[in-house]
């Protein structure tokens, strides 16, 4: 009986449920626009375009959540100081390296293909780069309160997430597990930060 | 491969074996890192970074700077279309009809219309460019465990799987085996060649991870890991959701 309700309350919601798939895709393609247009592409000076991407990155992704995630074990074990001096770096630092690897754009287009449902109102946005050989890039948003969020960016089978997670769980590892050293460490990166092509 | 390489890896191979963690949360890591060789893999990874950063990366600069671009594009090219023949074997050792037929369409545009394959004119016409190993051949076959991860000296992240694969194209490839019944050297230099050309391609990439790194040896473990594991579901026809289901949820409000 539970069954044949929900199938029918299933076929009340299917339209809405189909529009609701577009915004996500809407979400990415405005972000991805606009990052283009206001930021990438924009005739302006870098330390501009490093301060406007840090904006948009900061509002589109869940920082906070990510940087919890990639602590992984290491999350719990840690103080709300040493948490809050690894939140700061992590996000002062993943702003520069993103805004530094963006910049090395040369106007390819993005293709979005679809979109998946996942638990928790979660989201997979499908999208290929036209590049040479071109690269499939999965946007993976959480929805909370009408908002969306990326909570990670799947480059080609590599989540970023992931990524970052053991890279980290591989430094805490060697360094007695101590998040406040990573945090160190991050701001030092951060502080020394060149983009790509400045370097000597 | 030869005597002294084999003898000396089996010897770091006994010393250099990592132990196995006790705590809990610390096993669950050192599993999924699937790289029981760590202690090894790290020597022969610092030994690469030094000969990128005394040997190689100078010599990419300078090549990069004596070198046109376009004149490099050609060579790389002109490389890349003699690989189409090795692709082509895995391919349909892959039962892949769909990538063996581009690949012979690519080939074939590339060497007759492309300037023996200085010219990519194949990308130009729309003609996708699969590349088929027999890393994944083995995986498509069935080898579904990729065995630890491996760092090989100069080639860089493998692991056991992908290494028997490297040793089968490179014994298997029809173009090799032409050249080297010419003359041995024109072997050896293809394919110090496409190692060159290879290492050229990747090294931005190396570098900017390295600088953006807290534990470069870490970050490229996992990338080559999660990015080899993808391309071989592809091929096995898995979904990549599942690739990405790992555990992301989190209390909200957790301060």
């Amino acid at each position: 009986m539970k069954k044949v309700f929900a199938f029918i309350l299933g076929l009340f919601f299917m339209p809405a449920l189909a529009k609701a798939e577009n915004p996500a895709i809407e979400f990415v393609d405005n972000l991805a626009d606009k990052v283009i247009n206001t930021i990438l592409v924009a005739d302006v000076s870098r330390d501009e375009k490093l301060s406007r991407f840090r904006k948009e990155f900061t509002e589109a992704l869940d920082l906070k959540n990510i940087g919890q995630f990639v602590l992984g074990i290491y999350w719990r074990k840690a103080t709300l100081e040493e948490k809050d001096a690894f939140l700061n770096a992590f996000m002062d630092f993943t702003t520069k390296t993103w805004a530094d690897r963006f910049d090395m754009y040369q106007g390819q287009k993005i293709v979005f293909t679809g979109v998946r449902n996942a638990e928790r109102n979660q989201f997979y946005v499908d999208s290929t780069i036209q590049n040479n050989p071109p690269v499939e890039v999965i946007w993976r948003l959480k929805q909370k309160d009408n908002t969306y969020r990326i909570i990670d960016i799947i480059i080609e089978g590599v989540s970023m997430a992931m990524s970052y997670r053991n890279e980290y769980s591989a430094y805490l590892q060697n360094h007695g597990g101590s998040v406040q050293a990573l945090a160190d460490e991050l701001k030092q990166k951060s502080d020394n930060f060149k983009w790509s092509d400045q370097k000597e | 491969m030869n005597k002294t390489i084999v003898g000396l890896l089996s010897f770091f191979f006994l010393i250099g074996c990592a132990v196995r963690p006790t705590d809990p949360d610390e096993l669950r890591i050192y599993e999924q890192n699937n790289d029981p060789m760590e202690p090894m893999n790290r020597s022969v990874f610092a030994f690469n970074q030094a000969a990128h950063k005394h040997v190689l990366s100078p010599t990419i600069k300078g090549y990069r700077a004596v070198v046109p671009d376009a004149i490099r594009t050609g060579i790389d090219n002109f490389l890349t279309n003699l690989k189409q023949p090795v692709y082509l074997v895995n391919a349909l050792l892959q039962w892949d009809w769909k990538a063996a037929g581009q690949i012979t369409g690519r080939f074939a545009t590339n060497t007759f219309v492309g300037f023996f394959g200085v010219f990519d004119t194949a990308t130009d016409a729309g003609i996708p460019a699969p590349k088929r190993d027999f890393g994944q051949t083995l995986a498509v076959w069935g080898v579904k465990n990729s065995g630890p991860y491996i760092v090989l000296p100069l080639l860089g992240p493998s692991t056991v799987r992908d290494t028997i694969g490297l040793g089968v194209d490179a014994f298997a490839d029809p173009v090799d085996w032409v050249l080297y019944s010419q003359n041995p050297w024109l072997s050896y230099g293809r394919t110090g060649a496409n190692g060159f050309v290879k290492y050229e391609n990747m090294h931005d990439l190396m570098e900017n991870m390295e600088k953006n790194s807290t534990d470069y040896y870490a970050t490229m473990r996992s990338m080559y890991q999660q990015n080899r594991q993808k391309e071989v579901s592809d091929l096995r026809g898995e979904t990549t959701e599942v690739q990405a289901e790992y555990d992301f949820d989190f209390p909200d409000d957790e301060e």
